[in-house]
This record gives structure tokens, C-alpha cells and sequence, in this order.
């Protein structure tokens, strides 16, 4: 009797699981853990693939636009995370409640979102533009001289996180109002009644029911802006001065500009461990905060 | 309504591999007895593959035992394409380089040798090309590549401007020094029109540091870039856009480009491409064109394309036929001539004539003449490290962050380590 | 009531930037050449004409790559609400072991940047036969973790009880994940629906690779020969954006449906 609800279990499970995981292993974890591989390795693509022993990690240490990559990632992820994600709840909030046009509004956000870089790249580059640009001119009325944002080393990466933020809010907005979908609206009722607040309603009820979202949104928000490339390649290629270089763009050009893919192997790998262990925290850090039914 | 939907959705599935597995085969079979070449190019799409049609057409005409299959890529993305099609085995036949990717590959063994096709070709002769452009894409005295496309870099000046400011055009013996005295006096701080643009980047400097005598590596293939003449070379750069006034910094241009400023009738010279004859068409005011200013001795930029053939392709007679074509042909010729397809590298005077006559610019023959000066750059085989290298210590120098021999010095690094 | 009207101030606000991108990629795709990059930048185009539209249309096989697009998108997506949801409903409502260990693998794999992964996957391609085919561009994207990871936090809200019940008057997993699981994770669902095809609609580096000739490319990837070496045809571009952004925002629109508060819990009993 126990054994056949083994078996029964176990082919729900796998019933269940099978179909992404066939997938995921196939063409994600085979690829990834090939990478992994080359880092013990010299490839450029073209000619025979050489051993290398651990001279990629040696190159890794010593090599300062690593480095520098690393410290530039790192202030976009402590830039744009906390930033993006108070705007996306703020808004979801808002499209959330009794407000008239909300269709309208919801999908006013989510165009950025949908764009291509390219485009919104040289949108922002213009909004940037120290002489014409908008936002210098907004500045310049209340008397502030504003920098040459993209073609000044110490605003460039400012510049990026900016837009960046500007176009996710909507992506975060979403799932944000997919989360909000599932709190009752009878419990925020029935606490009204009882006399509660708006704020405490928001602290007691909203964001404890919303946490599992929120979880989600911070691993996923930090495992994206840890990666961040398309922007920056767009805006600034790594400019001025390598002052917006991060380490996806540092592996791009590794891979494909200096045909040496054992080493953008290892950067990326030593990227994967970075993350991994700073989501690995997280989770474990889940069971003080995240309120599951 | 939802279970509809995944139904529907696993017929489509069906649907798709079932008429995937046809697209499939209908690529790998072929009539048995032709030949089938891949031709991968980066300068074809969007404008020009009707004109590659035109010539794959007359081609197959005349060797009705090959056909052509066309791969195309933009400029981005051309290279990382091509290296994953090599990395997985499946090389295009035939595929479009330009010179300073061409001395990577050729390092790298991805190219087939040429001379045994030479050899084997009574047909051949490499006079048929200008002797320079040939040349260029031989690699360790074994020639690896065709010679397609041309371009110089001239020295682009607005007419109308230099009439307002009463300044003399543009002479072929001018000097940067003759072009600076002009700008200075093209500069209308008021209306927003700056004198000239060279930009500080590793494709102006080497020719700036030749132009006064120096070079990145000697003759000897030792590293020079520190050397006195170079940074005399960079100080002159930097002191046109820092110290006289007379060209904008990036900040100033926000996001436009030199050609677009230029376009705009707010430039007075800019240093660009042949490859700007159409864009500059569209302006509206008088322009030409001339030799870019030298310093001690003239030095101009000669950008080539050529058409290689890959070390793993098993059909490279039918490859070296259509190479050989594209590249040396009388019809292509004439197609580039007409078509503005960049400039074909075959000595063919009457395709000369008809270029030189076709209008603005005046002074085509000035792309000519820019021939008489031209170098090729400084390539090694980790060439976009040696331009990254290099380029990053250009931006801080233009920055003023650190000066010219700073610059240099830190340059001089880069380039041990890549030894 | 100043509150609400302030409020909608500010949100009107901030809407108007979000869609300033959208008018600006249409008022460019309405400028011919010349005036594109005319400092300062004009909302209003000087002389509106759809010629960027009809060259689009002229140089590209756009229907072709439309129906490339359409197909691999439609296919992928429901791929992957399917995958994502069975995965997520393991992962949610049932208890293995190695479930969390699994779980952790699959959001690890979010942690590797594309471009090193590309080559080996490529290769994988090749070895199967499907380079330049449907199969190629659709199959290796059946499957998503971040999908997954979504809407597993979405079904972990939902309350046990809801199962118990079902569980104790016999059925089974499938049937409880059918009619009870699932449409309580309507909002989850749709989201993931936008996400998904949004993802594989303006998805460029794979099929790059992987396709070869012009029939088989997608929307991203021919238009992408806009940007030249030495000039990029904006006007083209933007039109090209414009055409790419509708299917986008249409499916958004139709997503809005499911997003009906307090709902969900219709099925508690009080």
C-alpha cells in the first residue's frame, strides 16, 4: 500500500516537473556547465581548443577592467534595485485602487517596457544632451547647471541607472499587480471596518500577503541588474572612459571582440558564483520575512 | 476555454515541426549535380542585395554548375555570427572581411591559402588589381584573401562657410596647421558653427602619429607608441578640440555625430569616408571634398574588404570561381560604380572615368590621390584589444584626465601585455 | 478630493514620460532622412510621410518575418505557461524530496550571461539538424525559469485547504491542478503571457544564430540590418520599432481581463 503511493507520487512528481526540466537540462544546463568547462580552456572560436590549466583565473585576478567592471556593476545593482522597486509597488498600488482609466494608465507604463533599447537609448541620449537635452533644461530653471550626464565619467552610469529605472518600472509594475491580485478584498475590508488605518492596513495586511511577490521581484530584479548589458552597450558602450563597464559587457567583448571564450567563460562564471551566493542569502533570509498561506 | 487554447496550441506545435522538418529539407537537398556556395557578406543588406542578386544571376549564367546561397549579418553582429558558424563546423564557403579582422583570421588558420588556387589558374592574373589593395591580404607571404571594396577618408569642407568667412578651400598640400588657421576663422561661437572635426580615435591617430613621422610598432616590430613624434602627433589632436576651440567635445555634440553636424551646415571640415557621399548628398548647402592635411608628410587612411575562402570548405574551386568574380569582374565593377556600392579595387580606367564624372563631389579625384598617402593600420593578430587598448587611453586623454604622454605610456602596457 | 486630483496630476504625469518614447519612434518613423537629427529634436515632424513604411516594407520580406515572429511566439509562449505551471505546481503544492535542491537549480541557471552559453547551444543545434528550422528557434525556449520561479509564488499563496477538500473526495493531482490550481492563478497567468511573448518577440541573440536564410529570420533579426557600418537609417528603424511594438501592446491589452481584484478568493469558504 505504501510502496504503490510511492510510486504513484512519484510519477506526479515526475509528471509534473519533467517537461520544463527535459528542456532546461537539454539546452540550458548543458550549455552553462560546457561554459564552465572552458574556463580551464583557450578557445577563439576558429582555431583547435587548447588547454589552459587555471591561467584564465590567474588573468581574472590581475586584470584590472575586471575590476572595474565589478566595482561599476555593483553600483548599478545598489543604484537601480531599491529605486526600481519602490516606484513598481508605488505605482501598482496606485493602478490597483479606485482609479478611474487604470487600463489606460497600466498599459501607459508598460510601453516602455516593451520598447527596444535601441530606441529608448537614443530617446534618453537626447533627454541627456548637456546643451538641448530636457533634462538639463528642467534643471537649469531652478538654477542648477546640470552635468554632461553620458560624456561625463561620473554621471555616465547615474545616466544608465536613471533610464533603466524609467523603463522597468512598468515590468515591475506587473508583477507587482499580478501579486496584489491575490490579496483578498474582503480581509482589507473587513480591517477597515474594524477601524484600521490605511498605513496599517498597507503594513499589516498588504505587505505581508504581498511578500512572496516581493521575494520574487528582489531575486529576480537582482539577478537581472547583476547581468546588465543592453543598456549600457546601447547608451555608452562601456564609456566614457570605461566608466560605465560591467562585467556582461567585459564577457561580451571577451567572447566575441577578443575571440578568447575561456576567459569570458570565467568571468561569467565567477559572476554565476557572485550571484549565487548573494540569492542563496536571500532565501535563506526568506523565512523572517515571507509569509506564505 | 483555456484547455481549447493548450489544444490548439499543441496542433500548431505539430503543425510547425511537421513543416519545420520540410524547410529543413528542402535546404539540404539539392539538384545533385550543382555545387552549393554560401556567401556570407556584411555590406550587401539592406540596400545592395538586389545588386548582389544581379551578379549572382549573371554568374550562374556562366557557371551553370554552381549555385549561390547568400547569408547576410549587419555590421554588429557579422563577426559573432561568423565565429559560432566556424566554432560549430559549418563555415560559409566564401565570406566578406574587412583588413583588420582579415590578419585575425588569416593568424588563426580560417582561411584557405590561395596560392594553390593561383597556381592552378591560368585564367588569373592579381594585375587586374590595384597592386596595393592585392597585397594587403597576403599574410606571411601567402595570399589569403581578394581584394573587393576600397575607401579613403578624406577631408570633407562646407563651401558656403568658407565663402561667408572669406577663407581659401582646402588645397591638396595642406598642413593641419593651414587647417586650424581656417577654422579658427569658420568658428561662429554665436551661431553655433564649429570649424573642424578629426576625432580623437584610434582610426585618426595612427594616421595622425604617421603623418609627423612616428608609428605604433617600428619596422622591427618593436613598440614605438611612446615615442616623441606620437605624442607631438596626439598633443596636436587634443589641443584642436581643448586648446583652440575650434571643434566640439562629445558632450558639445550630444549624441550627434560628425557627419550629422555636418550635414547640418554647422561644421566646417570634418574628416570621414567616401562612404559619405550619400548621406551628404541631402545637404543643403555647397560642399567638396580634398587630400586630408598632413604634418611633416602626408599619411591617409585606406579601408578595404576583401573576399576570403574558409580552411574547412571542401568546394573551394567553385568558391575561388565565384571570389574571383565578385571581386574582379568588369560587370561587378561597373554595378559598384552605379551603384554607390563602395568602390570596387580592380585598375579598370573606364569605371574610374564614369565615377569621376558622376557629380557631387566635385573633386572625386581626390579619393585617388588620397591613394598616393595611403597606410594600412597597425594590425596584429589581437587587433580589437590593441584598439580597445589604445582607445581607452585616447577617451581619458580627451577627457583631459591625463595627458597626451600618459597616454601613451599607458599605452605602451596594453600592448607588452599582448605580446 | 484636492488629494485625488493632485494624484491623478502626478499619475497623468508620469504616464505622459512612459508614452513619450512611443510618440517619439512615431513621430521619427513619420521624418524622412534629413530632419531626424535636426538639434533640437521636433515632436511634430516638419513633413510627415509614411515613405519610411513603404521602403520598410520594399527592402524587407516583413509579412515573412511577421509570420516567423507571430508563429515562434504564439508556440513558445503557450510552451511555456504550460511547462512553467505543471513545474510550478510541483514545486507549490507538492512535497519530494530535493525539492528546494531543484528548485535552487533552476533559478540558478538565470544566473549565466547568454553569450557564453550560445556557442555550446549551438553547437547542440547543429548535432540535432535544426539549425535555420522552426524547431530550432522554438524548442530550446519551451521552457523558462524565470517563469517557473513566477508563478510557483503565485500558487504559493494559494490557501491548502482549497486541495484538501478535493483531495479527500478522491481526485487527483491533475484534476485538482486543472480545475481548482489554475484559474485561481489567472493574474500569475496572464503576466507571464505578456512576459513570455514580449521576451520572444524582441528575443534577437538566438535567433540570430541559429537562423541562416531570410525566410526563416524574425522581425528583430532582419531589421537589424538597418544599422549599417557607417550610417543607420533611423527613420527605418523606428518604423520597424513601431510595426514591432503593436503585436506587443495588443496582447497586453487582452491580458488586462484577468486582472479583476478580490476575485481569486471566490472559492473559500467564510
Amino acid at each position: 500500500m505504501v510502496g504503490e503511493n510511492r510510486i504513484k507520487k512519484s510519477f506526479w512528481v515526475l509528471f509534473f516537473i519533467l517537461p520544463a526540466f527535459t528542456g532546461l537540462v537539454l539546452f540550458t544546463i548543458i550549455p552553462i556547465i560546457s561554459s564552465f568547462v572552458l574556463t580551464l580552456f583557450r578557445w577563439d572560436l576558429i582555431s583547435e581548443i587548447q588547454f589552459a590549466g587555471l591561467s584564465n583565473f590567474r588573468k581574472l585576478i590581475l586584470d584590472e577592467k575586471f575590476w572595474n567592471a565589478l566595482k561599476h556593476t555593483v553600483s548599478f545593482v545598489i543604484g537601480y534595485i531599491p529605486f526600481v522597486m519602490v516606484t513598481g509597488l508605488f505605482v501598482a498600488l496606485l493602478m490597483n485602487g479606485k482609479i478611474k482609466g487604470k487600463g489606460a494608465f497600466r498599459t501607459a507604463f508598460f510601453i516602455p517596457v516593451v520598447s527596444s533599447w535601441i530606441a529608448v537609448a537614443l530617446l534618453w541620449t537626447w533627454l541627456f544632451n548637456p546643451k538641448f537635452g530636457l533634462i538639463n533644461y528642467i534643471l537649469a530653471l531652478i538654477g542648477i547647471a546640470g552635468p554632461a550626464w553620458l560624456y561625463d565619467p561620473n554621471w555616465a552610469m547615474t545616466a544608465v541607472i536613471m533610464t533603466s529605472v524609467w523603463k522597468d518600472t512598468g515590468f515591475v509594475m506587473m508583477l507587482f499587480l499580478a501579486g496584489l491580485q491575490d490579496i483578498p478584498q474582503s480581509l482589507l475590508e473587513a480591517a477597515s471596518i474594524d477601524g484600521a488605518t490605511t498605513v496599517k492596513r498597507f503594513f499589516r495586511i498588504t505587505i505581508p500577503m504581498l511578500s512572496p511577490t516581493i521575494f520574487f521581484v528582489m531575486i529576480v530584479t537582482m539577478i537581472n541588474s547583476f547581468q546588465v548589458f543592453d543598456q549600457v552597450w546601447v547608451m555608452t558602450e562601456g564609456g566614457p572612459a570605461g566608466s560605465t563597464s560591467v562585467l556582461v559587457e567585459q564577457v561580451y567583448k571577451n567572447a566575441f571582440r577578443y575571440y578568447n571564450m575561456g576567459y569570458a567563460s570565467t568571468i561569467s562564471l565567477v559572476l554565476f558564483l557572485i550571484i549565487l551566493l548573494i540569492t542563496a542569502v536571500q532565501i535563506q533570509g526568506q523565512k523572517k520575512w515571507v509569509h506564505y498561506a | 476555454m483555456k484547455k481549447k487554447l493548450i489544444v490548439l496550441l499543441m496542433m500548431i506545435c505539430i503543425i510547425v515541426s511537421v513543416s519545420a522538418k520540410g524547410q529543413q529539407g528542402k535546404e539540404v537537398t539539392s539538384e545533385s549535380e550543382k555545387t552549393e556556395i554560401t556567401y556570407f557578406t556584411f555590406s550587401a543588406a539592406p540596400d545592395h542585395l538586389d545588386h548582389l542578386d544581379e551578379m549572382i544571376a549573371i554568374f550562374e549564367e556562366k557557371n551553370k554548375d554552381i549555385k549561390i546561397l547568400v547569408e547576410t549579418a549587419g555590421w554588429d553582429d557579422y563577426f559573432n555570427k561568423l565565429q559560432v558558424n566556424i566554432a560549430g563546423g559549418i563555415a560559409p564557403d566564401v565570406f566578406e572581411l574587412n583588413y583588420e579582422n582579415f590578419v585575425t583570421y588569416a593568424a588563426k588558420g580560417a582561411l584557405y591559402n590561395m596560392d594553390e588556387l593561383t597556381a592552378g589558374d591560368s585564367s588569373f592574373s592579381k594585375d587586374v588589381y590595384y597592386p596595393r589593395s592585392y597585397d594587403s591580404f597576403s599574410y606571411k607571404n601567402k595570399q589569403y584573401g581578394l581584394p573587393e571594396t576600397f575607401s579613403t577618408v578624406v577631408l570633407y569642407y562646407n563651401k558656403d562657410l568658407f565663402d561667408a568667412a572669406g577663407v581659401a578651400y582646402p588645397q591638396e598640400n595642406w598642413t593641419w596647421d593651414d587647417a586650424i588657421e581656417a577654422a579658427k576663422k569658420i568658428r561662429d561661437p554665436e551661431n553655433d558653427v564649429w570649424g573642424l572635426h578629426s576625432g580623437i580615435q584610434f582610426w585618426e591617430f595612427y594616421k595622425k602619429i604617421a603623418q609627423n613621422g612616428g608609428a605604433v610598432y617600428d619596422g622591427n616590430g618593436n613598440i614605438t607608441i611612446d615615442s616623441k613624434e606620437n605624442v607631438e602627433a596626439l598633443q596636436t589632436m587634443l589641443d584642436i578640440q581643448n586648446k583652440h576651440g575650434i571643434m566640439p567635445t562629445d558632450a558639445e555634440m550630444g549624441g550627434m555625430s560628425d557627419g550629422d553636424l555636418f550635414v547640418s551646415g554647422k561644421l566646417g571640415m570634418v574628416v570621414s569616408g567616401i562612404w559619405m557621399f550619400g548621406a551628404f548628398g541631402e545637404a543643403d548647402f555647397n560642399w567638396d571634398i580634398e587630400v586630408e592635411p598632413g604634418m611633416k608628410t602626408k599619411a591617409t587612411h585606406f579601408f578595404a574588404n576583401t573576399l576570403a575562402i574558409s580552411s574547412s570548405s571542401d568546394k573551394a574551386e567553385a568558391a575561388w570561381k565565384w571570389a574571383k568574380f565578385f571581386t574582379a569582374s568588369e560587370e561587378s565593377a561597373k554595378m559598384r560604380i552605379r551603384t554607390g556600392w563602395e568602390l570596387p579595387t580592380i585598375q579598370d580606367e573606364k569605371a574610374v572615368e564614369a565615377y569621376l564624372t558622376m557629380g557631387n563631389p566635385a573633386n572625386r579625384q581626390a579619393v585617388f590621390d588620397s591613394l598616393k598617402y595611403s597606410i594600412v593600420p597597425p594590425v596584429i593578430e589581437q587587433q580589437n584589444e590593441l584598439q580597445d587598448g589604445i582607445g581607452m587611453y585616447l577617451d581619458q586623454a580627451k577627457l583631459q584626465s591625463i595627458s597626451a604622454e600618459e597616454a601613451l605610456n599607458l599605452s605602451r602596457k596594453v600592448l607588452e601585455d599582448l605580446k | 478630493m484636492r488629494k485625488k486630483g493632485l494624484l491623478y496630476i502626478l499619475l497623468s504625469l508620469a504616464a505622459l514620460t512612459m508614452i513619450v518614447p512611443l510618440l517619439w519612434m512615431i513621430s521619427t518613423s513619420l521624418k524622412s532622412n534629413q530632419y531626424i537629427l535636426k538639434m533640437p529634436p521636433r515632436i511634430i515632424p516638419e513633413e510627415p510621410t509614411l515613405d519610411s513604411y513603404k521602403q520598410l516594407f520594399d527592402l524587407f520580406p516583413m509579412l515573412r518575418m511577421l509570420f516567423n515572429s507571430i508563429t515562434v511566439a504564439v508556440v513558445v509562449v503557450g510552451g511555456q505557461i504550460i511547462t512553467s505551471l505543471m513545474a510550478a505546481y510541483a514545486f507549490a503544492r507538492m512535497r519530494f524530496k530535493g525539492r528546494e535542491f531543484l528548485f535552487l537549480i533552476f533559478i540558478a541557471t538565470m544566473m549565466v550571461p547568454f553569450q557564453v552559453t550560445i556557442t555550446p547551444l549551438f553547437i547542440t543545434m547543429r548535432y540535432f539538424g535544426w539549425l535555420n528550422t522552426y524547431l530550432g528557434l522554438i524548442i530550446p525556449t519551451l521552457h523558462t525559469a524565470f517563469g517557473t520561479f513566477q508563478l510557483r509564488q503565485a500558487l504559493l499563496t494559494i490557501p491548502k485547504e482549497l486541495e484538501e477538500s478535493a483531495f479527500m473526495d478522491g481526485a487527483n493531482h491533475f484534476l485538482v491542478f486543472s480545475r481548482i490550481i489554475v484559474p485561481l492563478a489567472k493574474p500569475a497567468i496572464a503576466t507571464l503571457c505578456v512576459l513570455a511573448f514580449m521576451s520572444s518577440w524582441n528575443s534577437f541573440l538566438w535567433p540570430l544564430i541559429v537562423t541562416r536564410s531570410e525566410e526563416m529570420m524574425t522581425l528583430p533579426v532582419g531589421l537589424s540590418a538597418l544599422h549599417g557600418r557607417y550610417e543607420t537609417k533611423w527613420n527605418m528603424v523606428m518604423s520597424g520599432s513601431v510595426v514591432s511594438i503593436i503585436p506587443i501592446v495588443i496582447v497586453f491589452i487582452f491580458s488586462q481581463r484577468y486582472f479583476v481584484q478580490g476575485i481569486s478568493r471566490s472559492g473559500i469558504k467564510d
